[in-house]
């Protein structure tokens, strides 16, 4: 019965995530060796509810062929980094974490560098990333 | 002992607290009555209930402020019972039921704050959701049971909906008839009789309830604080924080970085809490004077003293808020020009299909805003004629003002401030930033004054070859009207 009662309870988080390639940007709207922040939306489905997620991805582009995709979301406890133009550094506004440019912890409580997501610049100069 | 004695007026919180805890459930029930469990509308049934049913503010804010006497109570009968060695006299279970319900309270005080789905309450539940992730062992199972699904949305917000109305008030129901019955039963040492509840400490009782009510009502009488911008979980500009009783733990955890992560977030609260469930176990002696208990009186009051030190630097360890005026930005007002110039006004007025905009609060995400902002019909077909195609700036422009318009009111910005807005949100974003917001193609412009006087940058703008044969910028003589020109020009000169 308990059994019964947890599964119930319990079955929506077993729902696992699948992932895309989405557009971010062309290499035009990026900068060489800048972080520039994209705002992608990608479909959400929620249970029931179907939506549209925002997430934001930091693309960093080497000015050529290669690109790097940072998520944005800070991984201490989810809160969304900002880029400082000033200091060169991700900063997170909840508990003070800050990552140097390429994602790496410069200071505070974030135990891991910055999500790399999976990024690919095609031959048109779109800019893919996997969500 | 006499009957008005100190003792007796120290343990009147935990008779308040029930009371306290009925006007939860009232308020709590009526507020049930409108409020929606659903990301499409849980913010929209928060805001009707403030503005709409008569005493609905009321009601709010006295649910919203009595969620603080709940938890100050609940800790204050803690504190009192353990340095007065009131535990000492009941069975010691009375004690862990007490500890539970106070687990129970914060619980309920937790998944209450999500309910209004501002950026508020969204925050703070993805900082808690991703601390429990952090738990040894359970951590993700308890995350993902917290979470219903793969992010913080719909399923989340059901589930903490069911857990703040049912599962969380019926387990504290339970808690609390069983606290109550352990707590009157007897210790085996104690020899001297129950003093009666009637009629001395019901008059106490009465007194404190009383005054702690009055307090209340206080607080709220002008409702609880105004919700925040609508929950955005792309928003890189909010910055997240609690409630102000779980500030301490907030600020705890900006001392463990890294690996260390764990302790500040899950092993010093739990063995806390664990140390405050054994109390009965570690003070066993029947010495109830708290002189004569050192290692009680020291250990309480550093507690007292750590989470009020933490509690204290969490309060002011927060980014300065910029004043109103100066926080509309160059965009948000450049917005409000073209809202005026364009055709908004056609339906959003009192007589017209659509509230008012100053009476509007954006629930929808700027890609709806920009999306119905360009093309008004999409969301009521055939209603009006398609509006004259709209540039993708001053559709930023305008998506910014609503949204900031959804803060406060306008406060109003002198013509040529307008104008100049208007020019710079329309024409010069694309390249320039001024303030942090806007293209990197050009120089940065917020401090562009020191640079330059108003008859220079006119020169500038209106022809910039004339000034440097290699400059990239496009000419705006005969774009811009000469009022337009002077304004630009003399904004940006002011810019130092």
């Amino acid at each position: 019965m308990s059994a019964l009662v947890g599964a119930f309870a319990l079955r929506p988080a077993t729902a696992s995530a699948r992932e895309r390639w989405v557009r971010a940007a062309a290499t035009s709207d990026l900068k060489a060796g800048v972080p520039v922040a994209r705002l992608i939306v990608v479909p959400l489905v929620d249970g029931w509810y179907r939506d549209h997620a925002r997430r934001t991805v930091f693309l960093v582009w080497d000015g050529e062929k290669s690109v790097r995709a940072l998520s944005g979301t800070c991984t201490h406890l989810g809160c969304q980094v900002g880029w400082d133009g000033a200091t060169n550094t991700f900063r997170c506004p909840c508990h003070g974490g800050v990552y140097e440019a390429d994602g790496r912890v410069a200071s505070g409580p974030p135990p891991r560098p910055l999500d790399t997501l999976a990024a690919d610049i095609l031959d048109n100069g779109d800019v893919m990333v996997r969500l | 002992m006499s009957p008005w004695s100190r003792a007796g007026w120290l343990a009147t919180p935990g008779a308040v607290l029930i009371a306290f805890a009925v006007v939860q459930a009232v308020t709590g029930a009526f507020l049930m009555l409108y409020y929606v469990p659903s990301p499409d509308h849980a913010y929209d049934s928060v805001r009707f209930i403030i503005s709409s049913p008569a005493g609905g503010w009321l009601v709010h804010g006295v649910h919203h402020y009595g969620a603080s006497f709940v938890v100050v109570l609940t800790a204050l009968h803690l504190l009192v019972s353990a340095a007065s060695g009131a535990f000492k006299r009941a069975d010691r279970r009375a004690w862990l039921t007490g500890v539970v319900l106070l687990l129970i309270v914060l619980g309920l005080a937790l998944t209450g704050y999500l309910l209004p789905w501002d950026q508020r309450a969204y925050w703070a539940t993805v900082v808690t959701i991703n601390l429990s992730q952090l738990a040894p062992g359970a951590g993700r199972l308890a995350a993902a049971a917290l979470r219903g699904g793969e992010t913080i949305g719909a399923l989340t917000l059901t589930r903490w909906y069911a857990l703040h109305v049912i599962f969380l008030p019926a387990a504290l129901v339970a808690m609390v008839i069983a606290h109550t019955i352990l707590a009157r039963r007897r210790a085996a040492t104690v020899e001297e009789p129950p003093v009666p509840f009637y009629p001395e400490q019901a008059a106490r009782t009465a007194v404190i309830g009383l005054l702690a009510g009055a307090f209340l009502l206080a607080l709220a009488r002008h409702g609880a604080p105004p919700l925040g911008p609508p929950a955005d979980s792309s928003d890189t500009s909010y910055v997240p924080r609690p409630e102000w009783y779980f500030l301490g733990l907030f600020q705890l955890l900006k001392y463990f970085p890294g690996r260390y992560e764990v302790l500040g977030a899950i092993v010093i609260p739990a063995l806390a809490v664990l140390a405050l469930a054994a109390l009965p176990w570690i003070d066993r002696r029947p010495e109830r004077d708290l002189r004569r208990r050192p290692l009680v009186a020291a250990g309480l009051a550093a507690v007292l003293l750590a989470v009020s030190a933490l509690t204290v630097l969490g309060w002011r360890d927060r980014p300065p808020a910029a004043p109103a005026a100066e926080s509309w930005t160059v965009r948000a007002i450049g917005g409000r020009v073209f809202v005026e110039r364009h055709t908004c006004a056609r339906c959003h007025v009192e007589t017209g299909v659509a509230d008012p905009l100053e009476a509007l609060r954006l629930s929808r995400g700027p890609e709806w805003t920009a999306a119905h902002t360009s093309d008004p019909e999409m969301i009521a077909p055939g209603l009006r004629e398609p509006p004259a195609p709209v540039n993708e700036r001053e559709i930023a422009a305008m998506v910014a003002y609503m949204r900031r318009l959804s803060g406060e009111p306008y406060p109003g910005f002198p013509l040529r401030t307008e104008t100049a807005a208007a020019v710079f949100s329309r024409y010069c974003i694309g390249c320039h930033t001024l303030d942090g917001d806007g293209g990197k193609d050009g120089p940065d412009l917020s401090r562009i004054g020191r640079k330059h006087d108003a008859a220079a940058l006119s020169r500038r703008i209106a022809d910039p070859e004339s000034v440097d044969p290699k400059a990239e910028m496009p000419s705006f003589g005969s774009r811009l009207s000469a009022d337009e020109l002077a304004a630009i020009a003399a904004y940006l000169a002011a810019r130092r």
